[in-house]
This record gives structure tokens, sequence and C-alpha cells, in this order.
């Protein structure tokens, strides 16, 4: 299906294309909004899916009141804090362990023992060390977002061409600078693979650990919301979440593709 | 003249145990400095395993490898590797590509710009500086690769056939950029190839190793006038009997391969 659409958008004109992608891209979301508020108070009562123009409507007033910015800032500032943290030490964990084996050895246990666990199950321990609020908030994104950070850049530290290493060691480069000189350049491709995966799961992570242990944050406004039975509140906050990581996504891959003219 | 290697019964064994390959045994041989000397050998006979010897990269399981009578030990800038696979450095531009060597020597910026202009310019790249490997052809990556081991001025080039993956009309005109580079910057060169044609309109002496273990099979002395043009070398008596030679020295080996 998809690939017989592309084709017919090829055969348009240049600025068009771009355009009937777009619109292409978007017309399922359209589909479900309108059977959502067909269905709404019809087949299913307006308590529980309250109709897309009442959410709209909630929506507008959170953000004109300006109600959600303060909650919407703090939850963009453990995403930050946590993320940032899982990149700089997920990338230092990822090369160390693939260029020196007592690194490996030391960390490859508590990896594969935490690989299968859901970061969020982790949150009451995390209440139990850190208490509700914003260091909670960030533990929980750091160790969601650390595994694919930490893997894509083992792999690709590991991989590095054997021949890009001599070339630098020929022309006087010593064993410590390979790392910042060769190594880790030959590494950012994959370690924007890493944080590309990362970024959804930090947003994943973070209303998880707002629902269970914050006063503050999107996840906090969703759970009060529904509790309060305000459920026209609780989609139009969900709405923003949502909008909010898909921009965070596309913008991250623009400037993924940004650093990476060079492959 | 300084880039002697000298090369003294050499061994190279890899692994251990039942996995033990000896990759070459028992080799001696020297090049002068200034030579151009190609290596020719049946695929596995250990060629680029010299080459890489010779580099540093790897270590020498008995014997000696010197550069004008200091024994090597490990990489040096007094040799410059040209791979058979450009190892370009993806994430710098041809420009960037090039001055590296003159980086990790800290030459100061403005000497490392002329001399990385002057190689760039000798291999024929000018308007390309700020192209990055991803966006040029194989003959212009390796052109770089050239560069950028020249601007670090290392006395010999050690070549691991660097025209390899070219098609022939582009190693033709390689192989004549790289004659002339020879001439005007007397360098040594060492040159694994598995091509007979290259190796005799290339240089003035030939090794021939054995199928593995590699060793010293024969040598062949090229004493070509070179002041004429490629159609009259390659078109001539003495260029096919040159090339008759090596590639029978050659075929005797390729030869027990096929009856082993």
């Amino acid at each position: 299906m998809r690939h017989a659409t592309s084709q017919r958008i090829e055969a348009l004109p240049a600025p068009v294309q771009g355009i009937a992608q777009t619109i292409l891209d978007w017309i399922p979301l359209g589909i479900v909004v309108v059977l959502w508020e067909l269905v709404s108070g019809t087949v299913v009562a307006e308590s529980i899916l309250p109709p897309p123009t009442a959410v709209s409507s909630l929506l507008v007033e959170l953000v004109v009141t300006g109600e959600v910015f303060s909650h919407l800032f703090i939850s963009l500032f453990r995403i930050a804090v946590g993320l940032g943290l899982s990149i700089l030490i997920g990338v230092l964990l990822g090369i160390g362990m693939a260029r020196s084996d007592p690194v490996e050895d030391f960390f490859d246990i508590f990896l594969s023992m935490t690989y299968p666990i859901p970061k969020t199950a982790l949150v009451p321990l995390a209440i139990l060390w850190l208490g509700v609020g914003t260091e909670t908030a960030i533990l929980i994104v750091f160790l969601a977002c650390l595994l694919p950070i930490v893997l894509n850049a083992y792999n690709a530290a590991n991989d590095v061409n054997q021949s890009l290493v001599w070339a630098a060691q020929m022309m006087g480069t010593d064993e410590r600078s390979m790392l910042y000189k060769v190594v880790f350049p030959a590494t950012i491709p994959e370690i924007m693979t890493g944080v590309r995966q990362a970024v959804p799961i930090a947003f994943v992570a973070l209303v998880s650990a707002e629902l269970i242990a914050s006063n503050q944050g999107i996840g906090y406004l969703i759970l009060t919301s529904g509790q309060i039975g305000n459920y026209p509140r609780m989609f139009a906050n969900i709405v923003i979440i949502s909008a909010v990581a898909f921009v965070a996504v596309r913008g991250f891959e623009e400037v993924r593709n940004r650093v990476l003219v060079w492959t | 003249m300084d880039g002697r290697v000298t090369i003294s019964e050499l061994e190279k064994v890899y692994g251990e145990g039942p996995e033990r390959t000896k990759a070459i045994e028992d080799l001696s041989f020297e090049v002068e400095g200034g030579e151009f000397v190609s290596v020719v050998g049946p695929s596995g006979c250990g060629k680029s395993t010299l080459l890489y010897l010779i580099a540093g990269f790897l270590d020498t399981t008995s014997g000696t490898i010197a550069v004008d009578d200091t024994p090597i030990s490990g990489p040096g800038t007094d040799r410059g590797v040209v791979f058979q696979d450009y190892a370009l450095f993806p994430w710098r531009t041809v420009f960037e590509n090039v001055t590296y060597g003159l980086e990790e020597n800290d030459i100061p910026k403005e000497e490392r710009q002329s001399i990385a202009q002057k190689y760039i310019d000798l291999v024929d790249l000018d308007g390309f500086e700020d192209k990055y490997p991803k966006e040029l052809s194989g003959g212009m990556k390796q052109r770089v690769g050239i560069a950028r081991t020249l601007a670090y001025e290392p006395k010999i080039l050690l070549m691991d056939e660097p025209f390899g993956a070219l098609d022939q009309p582009l190693r033709e005109a390689l192989q004549d950029q790289l004659r002339d580079i020879w001439d005007d910057l007397g360098k040594t060169i060492v040159f694994i190839t598995h091509d007979v044609e290259e190796a005799v309109y290339l240089s003035e002496r030939v090794l021939i190793m054995t199928r593995h273990p590699g060793t010293r099979k024969s040598v062949a002395e090229i004493d070509l006038d070179r002041s004429r043009t490629r159609e009259e070398i390659v078109t001539s008596d003495e260029f096919a009997q040159y090339k008759n030679s090596v590639w029978r020295s050659l075929h005797e080996e390729t030869q027990t391969e096929v009856t082993l």
C-alpha cells in the first residue's frame, strides 16, 4: 500500500510532494479522531470517553491559562537531566567497556542482569532512597535511557575499523588520545541511534515515575485529573505530552541529520 | 640515502596450539633508500602481513626489521601506510584528513595549511578540500589517502594494494601519478600488489614470494627506460620479458597451490 501511494506521490511536482506526503501521514490520525468524536456520547458514554471537541477546549484552556506550562517545564527539566546524564555516562561506559577488558568484565554482569527489568518497576525503591519528586523521576529516566545508549556505543566502539586505528597510529596518535581522536568520532552515528531510541523511552519513564512519585509534572496532572473524574482534562494532558514527545523525537532527528552530514 | 628497510630472518606466526599458522618464514630482504620495490605473491602468502610488520602494526615472532639500521618497535612517522580500503576518517573533510598527521606532530596551524594544500594539489584534488570522503569516488579517496600519508613526510611509503579496488583506466592514471610523485619526492616505496603488470611497470625491483608460509622466492630487477610514455613502455619487448619472467616465477607458486 505504502509503496503504491509513494509511487503516486513521486508523480507530483516536487514542491507539492512534501505537502502531499504530510497530509497522507496524518490521515489515519484524522480518521481516528473523527470516529472518536462520533462514538463518544453515542456508543460509549461521554463521561468515559470525552469527545475530541471537549478535550481540545480543555487543552486550549490549559495552554491559555498557562497552567500546564509550569508542569511541562518540570517534566522537560527531568527529561533533560535524566537523558543528559544517561548520554554522558552511557557513552563513557559503552566505549570504556568496548576498549578495556577490566571495565567490560566489571560492568557486564550489571548490564546483563538489569537489562530485562522494566526500569519503572524501580520507582518504589527510588522513592525510598530519594523521596517523592524530581530526583526520583530523573533517576528513573536515567536508568531507562542508559541501556540503549550503552549498547549502541559499545557495539560501535567494538567495531571501529582496524585500519582507521592503524592510520592514526602511524601518524603519531598514542593509545590514550586514540579514544577521543578516532574511537569516539567513529562511534557518533551509533550513539545518535542510541539517543534516538532513548528519547521516547525517556518520556515513557518520566510519565510512569510522575504517576507514582511526584507532586508536579505532566504525569501528575494526568493522574490527578483522572482521580477527580475530569476525563477531558486527563485526555488533554495525555495529548500534550504525546505532542511534546513527538516534537522532541522529530527535533532530535533534525539535530542528528545535521551532526551526521559526513555519513 | 635515508629510508633503507632491512628485513632479517623474519618470522611471523599467528595463533597458538592447533590454530597456529605460520604466515612468514625466514624472510631476509633489503630495500634501498629511495628504491621502489613491489611485492607479489599468491594470495595468502603473507604479503600484507609483511607490510603491516614493516609498518609496526603487528609484532614479529622472530627476526628483525630495521629502518636505517635502527630496529623498529611499533608504528612511527618515518613510515606511512596507504591502505587498500583507504582508511580515511569519514568525519573529517579531505583537508582535515590531510592535516591529521600534521596536527598529531604539532605543526603550527599556518604551516599545516600550506603543507596540506601542497599535497592536495599534488594529487590533483584542489577544489575538493571541503568534501567528506563519502562524497568522493574510490580513486579520489585513494588520492586523499596518498596525500594524507605524504603530508607528514615519512621517508618510507608502504602501499597495500592501493589501486586494487579501482578499474583499469583509473588504476593506470594513479600508477602514473605515483611514479611522478616517486620521481619528485624520492621516497622509498614498498608496494604490495597481485598484479604482475602493475609491479613491473612501477618498480625497480619485484620481490616474488612463495605461497604459505611466505618467504622470498626470487627477486626480479626491472631496468626500463622510464623516460618513455606508458604506451611505449608497456608495448616494448623488454617490458614483456620482465612481465613473463615475473609471471613464470609466480605461476610456479600458483601451480603448487593447485596440485596441493
